[in-house]
């Protein structure tokens, strides 16, 4: 073991034993705290545990390699990620909270007071959530695996116990304060690196205001080297793609299930907007910096690794090379590496940068501590999401309302630590490309939830028919498409990743037209949708609005 | 309990979705309209990189984050007009919430 290893190691194991530490601190004893934390997180707190649960090792590890390989089109990803906090705090959040309960499927039940639309919403958010959280384990083997050079089999494995022990403990009140400080965690880890590029490239500490000039200098060697500029739009992919893309990541990640369930555990329909709010500004902090690193990386590889000779490369590339993300090869035989002969791989770029820049074993080592946050901190949310669909929406609300609380949290531990070895067990062997399948994650979500809970909310004529048939026919849609365009069967040039813009809309149709043409939900659903529209001091009752000022009822 | 003229409520209600509406109009414009032409914002640019690219790596986001804390402001402003208190949504949100 060199002395990297050991700090890295330390570092780990130090952001370990925090985490655990901080779950048993917060050990639940009742279900609301084991669900939803009680409902009083406070909302810039929540929204530091939404950023931590959201940001995944997709996100960290991933997302600057690949603005680095597409260019302007991989920006679809950064607007696309960001705003679908637009979409959820202005159209779900403070209403689903105002409705108050503890899951996604439960409101779906109960709103449309069906036990099948519950049971097909409790399925849908397992199988979503099973789709992300292998990634986010297969995410934390690599980055152990690649650190301490033993296969990324056993990093997935010391992954799952990790999260097992601190989910299982703390339910969601332990979460939402890891997730806290996980998210503290990778951010410095992520944005340190990127200052002292900044300086070394251009003099100035401040990454956001000047890699403009560093793209512009980039696109200047593209045209040189008679390649497409990197800032050119729609290089690697077609307009319609883009958009249906952005569309996708949109739409998707206002209805996952895991990040919804975050707004339930805040106090009002105030503090949902502001947890919002909070949450971007915590996201864009990473968002906004991965362009950077694209920029910078791409400049240093263009300029310092390419046009050097052949056997005169940086030490750290021989290391890269061994892990198959690198690869160069001197097609032309000219003894010098072209760049055109560089292959770099998307999820070298934020690892690889502490020692492209040269900044010393602690960043290094902190790197990996904030990669392995990234993926701790979603994989704890989506476990928590997981384990309620089972123990609360099929275990306690369909098979056995009469158990006990003691029972229901003992259920609830036992599906979480099932799931973290079922999910652990398929991540040893992950089925084809992981941002890929994540990719598919936000379709299945959107596709299948989003007009639901949007119409849900907003339409109080909404009933269960229209969102069994909504469901299905989203789900259907949605993984019919990536089916259909895998095999090369597209409609306006649209890939599989862009099947959102498929689904969501045949899921909006079917919703409307399937309750247009059947009976409407009963009064009482109906007002409780028309008093969503209130804040909470308000009641909507018989047609008549109350305002609670606390003299007698 | 004090009832709330039907009138009050539809306002409340009202100015609250305009609020909504334009946000996510803004919203809408920067990441949506601005990929639709693309090729139109090229010609100019902004912190040393052309419009385009600065709007879809940093511009929109910002614009997305400004918006939410405008949003959040503003909803909190209109509350207090109408008289509400977010003490009183509290004590009344924890009894009202079915925690089972």
């Amino acid at each position: 073991m060199d002395g990297q290893m050991l700090v890295s190691l330390g570092l780990i194991l130090a952001t370990f034993a925090l985490y655990i530490g901080i779950s048993i601190f917060n050990r639940a004893k009742q279900t609301s705290d084991f669900y939803v934390a009680s409902r009083g997180i406070p909302p810039f707190w929540n929204g530091m545990a939404i950023g931590g649960d959201w940001m995944s090792a997709a996100s960290f590890i991933g997302m600057a390699g690949t603005v680095l390989a597409l260019g302007y089109d991989g920006l679809a990803y950064i607007m696309g990620w960001t705003g679908g906090y637009l979409l959820l705090t202005f159209l779900l959040a403070p209403q689903l909270r105002k409705y108050g309960r503890f899951t996604v499927p439960e409101f779906i039940g109960d709103r449309f007071d069906s036990n099948p639309a519950r049971l097909i919403a409790a399925i849908a958010t397992i199988i979503i959530s099973f789709t992300y959280i292998v990634g986010q384990l297969s995410g934390s083997g690599v980055v152990i695996g690649r650190l301490f050079s033993i296969p990324a089999m056993y990093g997935t494995m010391i992954g799952v116990v990790i999260i097992a022990i601190y989910a299982t403990l703390g339910g969601m009140k332990g979460v939402t304060w890891t997730q806290v400080a996980q998210y503290i965690i990778l951010i410095i880890a992520y944005i340190i690196p990127i200052v002292f590029m900044s300086l070394q490239v251009t003099g100035n500490p401040l990454p956001w205001l000047t890699y403009g000039n560093v793209v512009d200098e980039i696109g200047a060697i593209d045209r040189e080297l008679g390649l497409s500029e990197y800032f050119a739009p729609f290089a690697e992919s077609d307009k319609s793609q883009f958009i249906a893309l952005m569309f996708t990541l949109m739409v998707g990640t206002s209805a996952l299930p895991h990040v919804i369930v975050r707004f339930y555990t805040v106090t009002t329909m105030k503090a949902a907007r502001w947890s919002g709010a909070w949450a971007l500004l915590f996201i864009g902090f990473l968002y906004l910096s991965a362009p950077a690193y694209a920029a910078f990386s791409r400049f240093i590889l263009m300029t310092q690794v390419a046009g050097q000779p052949m056997d005169q490369l940086p030490a750290w590339t021989d290391n890269w090379i061994n892990t198959g993300l690198l690869e160069i090869a001197d097609q032309d035989g000219d003894g010098v590496l072209d760049w055109t002969e560089i292959a770099v791989g998307n999820d070298m770029v934020v690892m690889a940068t502490p020692e492209i820049a040269n900044l010393g074993m602690f960043v290094i080592g902190l790197v990996a501590a904030g990669a392995m946050a990234a993926a701790l901190s979603t994989a704890g949310g989506l476990l928590i999401t997981i384990s309620s669909s089972f123990a609360h929406d099929i275990y306690y609300r369909l098979v056995n309302p009469q158990a006990t609380d003691q029972r229901r949290l003992k259920a609830g531990r036992i599906a979480i630590v099932l799931s973290t070895v079922v999910a652990g067990l398929i991540a040893l062997d992950p089925p084809g490309v992981i941002t890929q399948i994540v990719a598919w994650a936000f379709a299945l979500a959107g596709g299948t939830f989003f007009p639901v809970l949007f119409l849900g909310v907003w339409w109080k004529r909404m009933n269960a028919q229209g969102a069994v048939a909504g469901m299905l026919i989203g789900l259907g849609s949605t993984l019919g498409y990536i089916f259909l365009s895998m095999n090369g069967i597209m409609l306006f040039g649209i890939q599989d990743t862009g099947a959102g813009l498929i689904g969501v809309p045949m899921n909006l149709l079917a919703c409307i037209i399937v309750s247009l043409m059947t009976a409407p939900p009963a009064q009482r659903l109906q007002d409780d949708v028309i008093d969503l529209r209130y804040p909470e001091q308000m009641t909507y009752k018989d047609g008549e609005v109350w305002m609670n000022d606390g003299t007698g009822k | 309990m004090k009832k709330v003229e039907k009138e009050v409520a539809d306002r409340y209600f009202r100015t609250r979705t305009t609020l909504i509406i334009i946000f996510l109009g803004i919203g809408f414009l920067v990441s949506f309209g601005v990929v639709a032409f693309a090729e139109f914002f090229s010609q100019f640019t902004f912190l040393g990189v052309e419009l385009h690219y600065y709007m879809g790596s940093q511009g929109a986001v910002v614009i997305f984050i400004l918006c939410l804390f405008f949003n959040a402001v503003l909803s909190d402003r209109i509350d207090r007009k109408f008289g509400i208190d977010d003490e009183a949504n509290t004590s009344i949100s924890n009894g009202k919430t079915i925690n089972h």
